[in-house]
């Protein structure tokens, strides 16, 4: 058995945050990724990162205005006020420690424009923002001499006497399955978006924590809440970042026409993305689209821009939709992207259940609502990756190990015996392909009463099959083909929360749109749903929203 | 269109523990990549094909290998684009310079240790500013171009040197310490570029492009070695025989036009360097018989003066 | 077909033979060779000088560059090296027209200027592209059948590809394959054509040097190859000279003669051995040679 302070799982920017701030306070941290850390889901962010520095006349009660009603006013104030607040500080100390960000003539961070804002306060590495902060925190993390398990897979957490006191893992390479106590575990696994086809998400975002967290019992907040990303390429999925948009970007639909001039005459391209992806899906509805596609027109910014702020984006583009976007506009259409809901998680990450913490994509805090603002999820990361790294370290300091042994790992190793030993049948290639083109086709940018009960239906389908896959791969080393079939356990009961919680929820908000209950009912949903597990099943609960200083109102771009 | 992948497989667990190769035929879209086939086959054919992958956007850097003897990655290889003419199938290894793990997947240990030798982290002046650091835009583009490498192994997966020499700290971990050479805000040039000078380093490298022409973000792995070279030599460390043979081939150029083939190489190991020159003296007995021994009275060549010209009018700039 | 000639510094000095091979082989396909016209241009660089300061290196190509376009004739090289250098001097020049004119600046003293109108070529595609492969196959008077021959490239003539026009022009990536075919004679395929030689090394770690030229000349050897032929007399130089001191570290007999391109051609076109000083390398032609009937 091993012991750890601290357990942190995933090593994306919020895990690496707060493997930094722990052990800065001066306790045992360890990381376990099912990835090297490189490789973890951070690193496909494109734009920026969102703060509100004062030297700049800018004020973080701004961006928190602007992020609350893009949140459509489900986002909790008191949370967003304290990420506006720490963003300053975040982004100075992640340049401080080597980030190379964008320049303005002065020497001085740049800016660019970003969805939903009123003022251009996104601070960027060309468009390729993610990889650049997640390499600067895994240098520091070198630096620091952070213990890392890297290719270990959490195969569940341990609770006992209603408390989080560890984690079963398996070390990928041998197969060996260890049990690892811990003070306290921080959730940092990022998002599901292979939950859905085609998604712009990584083929390890499976909602594993979301999933670990809902088994061991703490309860799953705005699951519904799923975002689609305006801007991504037929098929592949791929993402082009919104930083084409905020750098000048058109919207085009077939008849050339800029139709965002008329949905949101203030914002235009730069409205908050639920918004932009319904638009887009109008006009592709009503029969002006190309293909299933709009087009994002890019021409008029020129080559010598394109190659210096978005170059990355146009090798994607020549890549993946065949197209050098210095010439010609790239068809695009809303894809999965973001999972707004999550964990539920406090302004410490702390989730109610003791001992467990949540901090980035995975959590809820909720800092977004119903739609994330672009460029808001790397500063989430940071902002509660380092708080619940502060929190966890100074709450461990007080207490002591629970007493538990390497029994803990029974159940999942029968669970995995018990996968190795299935019939010859589906491959969980096939389930994950029905689950998630029917979650797209469900619970896609529209939804109604009919899609979602459909949803519920291919839920309890994929459900029955998860646990019959067939399982090719009989040996220990790298057992890819064994992890995946895992993860499709935990990825349908991720898709068994979202179906739930969206039907449940009767009105439009953010991305939730119903085109059979369209309006917003600030009067009997200005809440969020929790979906948690109870005995076999899940029960339904509700939290108010956080209201500080402001006011809901109708949202207009 | 049919798709045929022959892929190497390699089952540590197996009894005999040999690798094979096995060929498998697919049905794709024309603008298929590598590793929709690779995905296909593990969700469709055989599910023990076992490789690293993530992204599928060419941002994550898991999924490097060789394809048909070249590394790359496979998410970004288009199957049209190296499919072979003669209907042969595509081959697919794992990257190269590195111990099979299983399949496609490699041990990278020894990439990580080498990154993590150059001391990859912003090592500034202890005092920290209370805000950003100033610095100027042109820099932080231009060290764009060296911090989009993704540490995929492409460019280690090639490397010649490494093929033959595994102290050879190799093409991405010297790019990441050429990048903190060039960053402004980084204080500690002396003590990077005096450990880069040693065996292992800068010098090692044979200059054969391989990494400039894998590296899927377009690093140009090489062309760092080779600033770094130059700010090796002008921090003063010139008694490596690399540096050595810089300067003697600068100074032969400068002073004639071309080349003294045969000063350069005593230059090079320097003339007090008694067991080099024995060395150089069998090499020099073939050489002569052959009559392939360079001139002893090295001519200029005609208007030498001009390039001498040049030399001091860029060397002052 | 008329080129401005720039020999490089090896075929002037270590590598003789590789020049006198070139003329004879040029005399017979009808490739006119002006000297004059380049007889003032600098060494390349060779990549060396450019680790010093590579701005240096670019302004002296640059300097060729305009003697060869005052000239009016097409550039030849004879090199894999000075091509590669060339090649990606020149991609530099004319990728960025506020770096050129600064370039210019400092020629404009010796009355010269670089348009940007140079293209080097090395002999191996001026035969391939510019005469044609057929017509080089009408030349030849003697075939050489039976001889199996592993192609060496040399990394500055395949890397990168870009700046070399590989990507515009594929069948460059064949061209020594096609000599070899055109000639007669059987390729050896072998992964190490288009590694590296280990020259750059060979004052720096002498050790990884020889085990380079150990590794490519053994596997192509047990694949079954009776020489090596190459296009860079800088691959000559390690393969063919280092040969001995390879063959004593691997503890294995090499004895694999290594052939400049131009020799391999004018064996085929008929020209004497002697003529061409293939009686002059380290590693011997005798037994090679001896197929030919014909005595070194």
């Amino acid at each position: 058995m091993i012991d750890h302070d601290i357990l942190i799982i995933g090593a994306g920017l919020a895990g690496l945050r707060a493997a930094l701030a722990a052990k800065e306070n001066g306790v045992d941290v360890a990381v376990v990724s099912k990835v090297h850390p490189v490789r973890s889901h951070s690193n496909a962010a494109q734009g920026g990162i969102n703060a509100a520095l004062t030297d700049r006349g800018d004020d973080w009660r701004d961006h928190a205005y602007d992020t609350i009603k893009g949140s459509d006013f489900l986002g909790d104030q008191d949370a967003i006020e304290i990420m506006c607040k720490e963003a300053g500080t975040e982004v100075i100390s992640m340049e401080n420690m080597g980030a190379i960000f964008n320049r303005d003539e002065d020497g001085k961070l740049g800016t660019r424009n970003f969805g939903g804002q009123r003022q251009a306060r996104t601070f960027f590495v060309a468009d390729f923002t993610g990889q650049a902060l997640l390499h600067v925190l895994y240098e520091q993390i070198l630096k620091a001499g952070t213990r890392i398990y890297e290719e270990w897979f959490v195969l569940s957490l341990i609770v006992k006497s209603g408390k989080c006191c560890g984690a079963v893992m398996m070390d990928i390479k041998t197969g060996k399955i260890e049990v690892v106590r811990a003070k306290a575990v921080i959730l940092a696994t990022g998002g599901l978006g292979r939950v859905f086809e085609p998604s712009t998400n990584a083929l390890i975002c499976t909602g594993d924590g979301m999933s670990l967290a809902y088994r061991a019992g703490a309860s799953l907040m705005d699951m519904e809440m799923v975002q689609y990303h305006p801007t991504t390429i037929k098929g592949s999925g791929v993402l082009l970042s919104e930083a084409a948009r905020g750098e000048g970007a058109y919207l085009l639909n077939s008849e050339n026409d800029r139709f965002m001039l008329k949905y949101a005459p203030e914002f235009k391209e730069l409205a908050s993305r639920d918004v932009v992806s319904r638009c887009e899906q109008t006009e592709i509805d009503e029969g002006r689209g190309i293909d299933g596609c709009v087009l994002l027109d890019l021409r008029h910014l020129g080559e010598k821009f394109i190659s210096e702020r978005l170059s990355q984006i146009r090798e994607l583009a020549m890549d993946f939709a065949n197209v050098d976007m210095v010439k010609e506009p790239v068809p695009v259409m809303p894809g999965m992207h973001y999972q707004m809901g999550g964990v539920k998680a406090d302004i410490n990450g702390e989730t109610g259940l003791p001992g467990l913490y949540a901090a980035g994509e995975v959590a809820c805090v909720s800092v977004h609502g119903g739609n994330r603002l672009g460029a808001n999820s790397l500063l989430d990361t940071l902002v509660f990756g380092k708080r619940s790294g502060m929190h966890a370290s100074d709450m461990v300091k007080a207490i002591q190990h629970t007493n538990i042994g390497d029994s803990e790992a029974k159940n999942d190793i029968e669970n995995i015996n018990k996968l190795l030993s299935n019939d010859i049948g589906e491959s969980f290639g096939q389930v994950r392909m029905d689950m998630g083109k029917g979650m797209k086709t469900h619970l896609g940018v529209y939804r109604d009463q009919s899609s979602m009960e459909k949803a519920l239906t291919l839920v309890e389908n994929i459900k029955n099959r998860t646990g019959e896959v067939y399982v090719s791969d009989k040996t220990k080393t790298f057992n890819t083909n064994l992890l995946f079939s895992i993860e499709l356990g935990f990825m349908a009961e991720c898709a068994e929360a979202i179906a739930f919680s969206a039907i449940e929820r009767k009105e439009s908000r953010g991305a939730h749109t119903r085109t059979d209950m369209p309006n917003r009912d600030d009067a009997n949903w200005l809440k969020h749903i929790l979906f948690t597990k109870k005995d076999a099943t899940h029960e339904i609960s509700y939290k108010d929203v956080v209201i500080t200083d402001w006011t809901p109102v109708e949202r207009k771009y | 269109m049919e798709v045929k992948l022959k892929i190497r497989r390699y089952d540590p667990e197996s009894t005999d523990m040999v690798a094979h190769y096995q060929e498998f035929a697919l049905q794709m879209d024309d603008a298929a990549t590598v590793l929709d086939g690779l995905i296909q086959i593990r969700e469709q054919v055989d599910g023990t094909l076992s490789l690293r992958c993530s992204c599928r956007a060419a941002i994550c850097g898991s999924c490097a290998m060789k394809i048909n003897g070249e590394a790359g990655l496979a998410c970004n290889t288009k199957i049209i684009d190296v499919m072979p003419i003669n209907g042969s199938p595509i081959t697919i290894e794992p990257a190269g310079n590195m111990p099979v793990i299983k399949d496609l997947i490699v041990d990278f240990q020894s990439f990580w240790t080498k990154i993590k030798a150059v001391e990859p982290w912003l090592q500034p002046e202890s005092k920290q500013p209370v805000a950003e650091y100033i610095a100027p835009e042109e820099d932080m583009i231009h060290l764009a171009g060296v911090v989009s490498c993704i540490l995929c192994g492409a460019c280690v997966s090639d490397c010649t040197v490494m093929e033959v020499d595994e102290n050879f700290l190799g093409p991405a971990a010297l790019a990441k310490a050429y990048r903190f050479t060039r960053d402004p805000r980084d204080a500690s040039d002396d003590k990077r570029l005096s450990v880069l000078n040693e065996y292992g380093g800068v010098w090692d490298c044979t200059r054969c492009m391989k990494c400039v022409e894998v590296c899927p973000k377009g690093v140009d792995p090489m062309s760092r070695i080779m600033m770094l070279r130059e700010r090796v030599m002008e921090n003063g460390h010139n008694n490596t025989n690399g540096a050595r043979h810089a300067n003697a081939f600068f100074d032969s150029v400068k002073h004639s036009g071309w080349l003294d083939e045969l000063k350069l190489p005593i230059k090079s190991f320097g003339i007090f360097n008694i067991k080099a020159m024995l060395g150089l003296i069998p090499l020099g007995i073939r050489a002569q018989l052959a009559g392939k021994r360079p001139p002893i009275f090295h001519k200029s060549i005609p208007g030498a003066k001009n390039v001498r010209k040049i030399f001091e009018k860029v060397e002052n700039k | 077909m008329k080129y401005a000639f720039y020999p490089g510094c090896v075929s002037r000095g270590a590598c003789p033979e590789l020049y006198t091979a070139t003329i004879e082989v040029c005399s017979i396909l009808g490739i006119e060779l002006d000297e004059k016209s380049l007889e003032g241009a600098s060494c390349t660089g060779a990549g060396v000088l450019q680790e010093k300061n590579q701005r240096l290196g670019d302004t002296l190509n640059a300097r060729t560059f305009a003697m060869a376009e005052a000239s009016g004739l097409p550039l030849m090289t004879i090199c894999s090296t000075c091509q590669g250098v060339m090649a990606q001097a020149n991609e530099r020049l004319l990728s960025d027209s506020d770096y050129l004119e600064s370039i210019n600046e400092d020629l404009l003293e010796e009355g010269l200027q670089y348009k940007g109108t140079i293209e080097p070529k090395h002999l191996l595609w001026v035969i391939a592209e510019d005469l044609g492969i057929e017509f080089l196959k009408s030349k030849i008077v003697r075939k050489l059948p039976g001889w199996k021959l592993a192609p060496f490239y040399g990394c500055y003539i395949v890397r990168p590809s870009k700046a070399l026009g590989l990507d515009v022009n594929p069948d460059r990536k064949q061209a020594l394959e096609q000599v070899i075919e055109a000639v007669g004679a059987e390729v050896v395929d072998f992964p190490g054509k288009t590694l590296c030689c280990g020259f750059p090394l060979l004052t720096i770690n002498p050790k990884n040097s020889i085990n380079m030229v150990a590794n490519h000349t053994l596997d192509a050897k047990d694949r079954g190859a009776d020489a090596m032929v190459t296009p860079c007399p800088l691959c000559h130089l390690n393969l063919d000279g280092y040969q001995p001191k390879a063959s004593s570290v691997s503890n294995r007999e090499i004895d694999l003669p290594i052939i400049h391109l131009p020799q391999l051609i004018g064996l085929a076109l008929g020209i004497e051995p002697q003529k061409m000083r293939l009686n002059k390398h380290i590693v011997s032609t005798k037994k090679l040679l001896s197929e030919l009937a014909v005595s070194p």
